[in-house]
C-alpha cells in the first residue's frame, strides 16, 4: 500500500485517473497546463521538506505525474499548497478543494478564474485520489 | 439566523478602523504608530486636481509624505501598479496611503505586493500564496461602497492581454482604514448612489453566501439596516455629514462581511457587464441584485426574510416566500428612489450578447459562493434576461 505522498502513490494515482470516465468527461476542456499539488513540510510525520505532485493534465488525461520539489512545483501555472492534514481532509472528502481555496485552507498560485470553471473536474480528481489504496504517513 | 452542526469557519480581520469627521488630520500619527517614515500617497488625478482631499492628506502627513502617485485609473491595471511601484521604490517608500475609491485601494495593494515580493504584479496572481506581510498600507476611502479598505481582495486588469486578474490574500488587507466622512462630502449624487448600492450588495450577498457564518451575518445585517436608513439621505443631501458617516461605516461592515464569506452571483454577473461594456460596478450590482434575490428565493427564503426585516419591512405575518419577494421589491424601490437604472438595457448591454455574458460569468470566482447553486450557464442566462 503506497504512502501518501510518495512516487508509488503518484504512479497509482495517475493510472486510476486515466481510467476514470468521470475525469475524462469533466476535464475534457482543460488545456491550461500542469497543476502541482504541494504538501508542506511536516518533519514530525516524516515529510522533511515541501513535496509536490506534478500532474500534467490535458483534455481529460494525465500525461505525466511525478513527485517534485517545491521549486519545480512552482513552475506549474497552477500550484496549490496545503498542510498535510488539509490534503488528507481532501482525500477523505471532508474538504472540497475549490471550497478549500475559497476558505483559505489551501493556497493557490495561478488564476482562480480558470480553476473555478472546473468544479466537476476537481471533484473527479478527488474521487480518483480516494480510490488509491493509500497509507497515510501519520498512520504508519 | 440559524446554523447546523456542520458550521465551521475561521475569522481574521486585522484592520484598525479610525472613524470621525476630520480624522484624516491624524494620518501622521497613524504612520508613526505603524513605523512609516516615507509614505507614498496613491490616488487618481481627478481627486488630486478637482478636490482638496489629496492636499489635505499631504498636509496631514507633513514630512512623512515622500511623494504622490496619481496614476490610478478606473479598474486598475498591471501597468498602473508596476509604474506606481517603480515610483514608490524611487521615493524610498516604506508605506502606502491609498486615497480614493476601490481602484486606488486595489492599486496600493498591488504596489505593496510588488514592493515586498519583487518582480511585477503579474508574477503574484493567486489566493493566499504570498506567505508574509506586505508593505504597510493605510486606506482612506473617499467613497462608501467597495469595502476594499478591509478586504483581502484586489482585482487588476491587464489591458494588453484583455484579462482580469484576481488576488486574494490576508497579507494585503490594509493595516488601517481611516474613515473620514468629510472626505466623502464632495461625492456626486450618482456616485453616492452607485457605491452605496455596491455596499448593499456586499451585505446582502454575504448574508446569502455558502461561507456565511455568525460573524459575517451580524456584520451584514448591521450594514443592511444602516444602508436602508442612510443611503437615500446621503443621496438626497450630500452635505449630511451623519448620513455620509453612517454610509462609510456601513460599507466598512459590509466589506468585513464579504471579506469573510464572499459575495455571489450578483457580483459574477456585474463583473462581466462591467468588463465588457464599462457599466459602473455599483450600478451593475444594483440592477442585478433584486433578480438574483428572486433567483435565490426558493432555497434561501428565510435568509431573505431577515434581509427584508433589516431593510425596514414589516415581515410579520408573511410567509418566508412572501417576505423574500417583498425584500427584492424593496431593493428595486430603493434603487429607483436613489436614481439608479433598473435594467441592463438602459446601460448599454446588448441583448444579443447576454449568452456570452452568461458563459463568461462561470469563470468568475464569486459565483462559487452563491448560496444557491448558480454555476450553470442557462441558470445565469435566465437571471440576465430577467435583469435586461
Amino acid at each position: 500500500m503506497p504512502l501518501f505522498p510518495s512516487a508509488e502513490w503518484v504512479t497509482d494515482y495517475k493510472n486510476i485517473l486515466n481510467a476514470s470516465a468521470q475525469y475524462k468527461q469533466a476535464g475534457a476542456g482543460w488545456t491550461h497546463g500542469p497543476i502541482a499539488l504541494v504538501t508542506r513540510a511536516d518533519p514530525g510525520i516524516g515529510i522533511p521538506e515541501d513535496v509536490g505532485i506534478w500532474l500534467d493534465l490535458h483534455q481529460g488525461n494525465c500525461r505525466d505525474a511525478r513527485l517534485v520539489n517545491r521549486g519545480e512545483a512552482e513552475k506549474a501555472p497552477f500550484c496549490i499548497t496545503g498542510e498535510y492534514a488539509r490534503w488528507k481532509q481532501v482525500m477523505r472528502k471532508q474538504l472540497d478543494p475549490i471550497q478549500g481555496m475559497m476558505q483559505k485552507k489551501l493556497e493557490l498560485k495561478g488564476q482562480m478564474t480558470i480553476i473555478v470553471k472546473y468544479v466537476a473536474a476537481a471533484k473527479a480528481l478527488v474521487e480518483a485520489a480516494t480510490q488509491v489504496d493509500t497509507k497515510f504517513m501519520d498512520e504508519k | 439566523m440559524s446554523y447546523g452542526a456542520d458550521l465551521s469557519f475561521s475569522w481574521y480581520q486585522p484592520t484598525r478602523i479610525v472613524f470621525g469627521a476630520g480624522v484624516v488630520r491624524d494620518l501622521a500619527l497613524e504612520c508613526k504608530r505603524l513605523g512609516v517614515e516615507r509614505a507614498v500617497v496613491v490616488t487618481d488625478k481627478v481627486l488630486r486636481e478637482r478636490t482638496d482631499v489629496v492636499s489635505r492628506v499631504q498636509a496631514a502627513l507633513g514630512a512623512r509624505c515622500a511623494g504622490i502617485y496619481d496614476g490610478v485609473i478606473p479598474d486598475t491595471s498591471v501597468q498602473t501598479i508596476d509604474q506606481g511601484a517603480a515610483f514608490a521604490k524611487q521615493k524610498g517608500c516604506d508605506g502606502l496611503i491609498s486615497v480614493g475609491g476601490g481602484s486606488s485601494i486595489d492599486t496600493a495593494k498591488g504596489i505593496a505586493i510588488v514592493l515586498t515580493m519583487g518582480g511585477g504584479i503579474r508574477d503574484h496572481q493567486g489566493s493566499q500564496s504570498l506567505g508574509r506581510k506586505q508593505t504597510t498600507h493605510i486606506a482612506v476611502p473617499t467613497t462608501a461602497g467597495t469595502g476594499s479598505e478591509v478586504s483581502q481582495y484586489a482585482v487588476v486588469k491587464d489591458h494588453e492581454a484583455h484579462e482580469k486578474m484576481h488576488y486574494a490574500d490576508d497579507h494585503i488587507v490594509p493595516d488601517t482604514a481611516v474613515l473620514d466622512p468629510e472626505v466623502t462630502l464632495g461625492m456626486p449624487r450618482g456616485l453616492t448612489a452607485a457605491t452605496g448600492a455596491d455596499a448593499l450588495t456586499h451585505a446582502i450577498e454575504a448574508y446569502q453566501s455558502i461561507n456565511r457564518n455568525p460573524m459575517s451575518d451580524a456584520l451584514a445585517i448591521g450594514a443592511i439596516r444602516m444602508i436602508a436608513q442612510y443611503l437615500a439621505k446621503a443621496c438626497e443631501d450630500g452635505s449630511d455629514l451623519v448620513a455620509r458617516g453612517q454610509m462609510l461605516v456601513a460599507a466598512n461592515l459590509a466589506g468585513m462581511a464579504f471579506n469573510a464569506s464572499g459575495v455571489g452571483l450578483v457580483h459574477a454577473m456585474a463583473h462581466i457587464v462591467g468588463a465588457r461594456y464599462g457599466v459602473h460596478h455599483g450600478t451593475a450590482n444594483a440592477i442585478c441584485l433584486p433578480h438574483v434575490m428572486r433567483f435565490n428565493a426558493d432555497e434561501l427564503a428565510a435568509r431573505l426574510r431577515d434581509i427584508g426585516d433589516a431593510l425596514g419591512l414589516d415581515v410579520r405575518g408573511l410567509s418566508d416566500e412572501a417576505a423574500a419577494q417583498a425584500a427584492s421589491d424593496a431593493v428595486l424601490k430603493l434603487n429607483a428612489r436613489i436614481g439608479l437604472p433598473a435594467h441592463l438595457r438602459e446601460v448599454g448591454v446588448p441583448e444579443n450578447e447576454l449568452d456570452a455574458c452568461a458563459e463568461q460569468s462561470l469563470s468568475d470566482g464569486a459565483i462559487v459562493y452563491n448560496g444557491k447553486f448558480a454555476a450553470d450557464k442557462d441558470l445565469v442566462l435566465g437571471v440576465y434576461r430577467a435583469a435586461y
